[in-house]
């Protein structure tokens, strides 16, 4: 699939920015699901003009106006990105592959930790959160992946490759049906209990389940939540922040022509007005940027 | 420009530096690629003072085996030829001058 502008994230930046880059006649596609915006589930009192709102009837009206603009929701998280010359290429959970002219990048912040006893302690010593990097140093051993989404799932089916023993932990499926199919014919062993705590001393020993299951590892691969920004920013040749956030200028551009970002990514306040402001001119600067224009 | 360690030239670099420390890092790990620029800035600013060089853990397992190495980046860090610490993850340039003033 084509597209001038992908926008990466449906929260109030993403949707913002798809109903401004549309506006100007450009093609758009949205990845990522807005149940997964941190405004989703809130309710807000500080919003310009419209006294107690839900920050999901916000999303849902702001999908409805950016798709009357002509700007696609896929619902599908990106599992991969890459810049190929002057294009932006990127791949769905369901496989669907999308080049696109400009980017913006409006994931949020990811949560990365479990918050159980002993990942803190044990990190580094078995506790990772980042299996592509991590992965060759389990040949041969045992891994358990930790996550729900199509992250934890591709992350799973890789660690087939090293691996002696490969378990996921998933107690709410919501990686792409495509992806967990995929783990389980690689032989994924799966758990669907939340984990309760990382057991060992000076190193991981086993991951102990709220069901009582007691998962002998050496290693606890945690995969919260999908493709981080920090990740994303990176395929695309920006560098993020020590805070996983990304710089951008006023005009929600980073280092990388083509590359914008807006909304909670690109720092405090985490705030729906600013994510908005952002997502208005990063959409805009990204039509811009398509039509040759900036 | 910081010195690439391997099999060959990872004990002389230790044993000659007072204070060695060597980022163990992968291509394919996003964190690393971060951690790059920040061990150059390191090394400039410890010249000197501090052995700062870097490990390519995929290409040299045996090492990565030998000092238990799980995850990266991870900093080693040698004094008078003693392991001192393994500081695992991605971490300021201020951080790691602050613990090598430390040492």
């Amino acid at each position: 699939m084509e597209t001038d502008v992908l926008v990466i994230g449906s929260g109030p930046a993403g949707i913002q920015a798809a109903i401004h880059a549309s506006r100007r006649k450009v093609s758009v596609t949205v990845a990522g699901r807005p149940s997964a915006s941190a405004a989703a589930g809130t309710e807000m009192d500080n919003y310009f003009g419209t006294g107690h709102v839900s920050g999901d009837s916000l999303i849902a009206e702001g999908i409805r106006q950016a798709e009357s603009t002509g700007a696609v929701f896929t619902g599908q998280n990106v599992i991969s990105s890459s810049r190929d010359g002057e294009s932006f290429r990127f791949v769905l959970e369901d496989g669907t592959e999308v080049s696109a002219k400009a980017v913006v990048i409006a994931t949020g912040i990811s949560r990365r930790k479990l918050g159980i006893p002993g990942e803190k302690e044990l990190f580094g010593k078995g506790v990772s959160y980042c299996a592509v990097c991590d992965c060759n140093f389990y040949k041969g051993r045992r891994a358990v992946i930790v996550g729900n989404e199509s992250e934890a799932a591709t992350s799973a089916e890789m660690m087939t490759g090293y691996a002696s023993e490969t378990s996921w932990v998933a107690w709410d499926v919501q990686a792409s049906p495509v992806l967990v199919e995929k783990a389980e014919s690689a032989g994924v062993r799966m758990y669907g209990s939340k984990p309760r705590s990382i057991i060992g001393e000076a190193k991981v020993e086993a991951l102990e389940l709220e069901d009582g299951t007691v998962i002998r590892t050496d290693g606890v691969f945690i995969e919260l939540g999908a493709k981080s920004a920090a990740d994303i920013a990176m395929d695309l040749d920006v560098m993020p922040e020590m805070d996983d956030t990304i710089k951008v200028g006023v005009d929600c551009a980073t280092e990388v022509p083509g590359v914008f970002a807006c909304g909670d990514v690109t720092g405090k306040p985490w705030q729906v007005a600013k994510a908005v402001g952002q997502g208005c001119v990063a959409g805009t600067n990204a039509a811009a940027f398509v039509k040759g224009e900036r | 420009m910081v010195t690439e360690l391997n099999e060959s030239n990872f004990d002389s670099f230790v044993e000659s530096n007072h204070i060695a420390i060597i980022d163990c890092w992968a291509p394919w790990c996003g964190p690393c690629r971060r951690m790059g620029p920040i061990i150059e800035e390191v090394a400039n600013d410890l010249a000197g003072k501090a052995g700062v060089a870097k490990l390519n853990t995929d290409e040299n397992q045996a090492i990565a085996v030998r000092f238990n190495i799980n995850a990266i980046p991870t900093l080693l860090v040698f004094k008078d030829r003693v392991l001192v610490d393994a500081l695992v993850g991605l971490r300021p340039k201020e951080d790691i001058l602050s613990y090598v003033s430390g040492l």
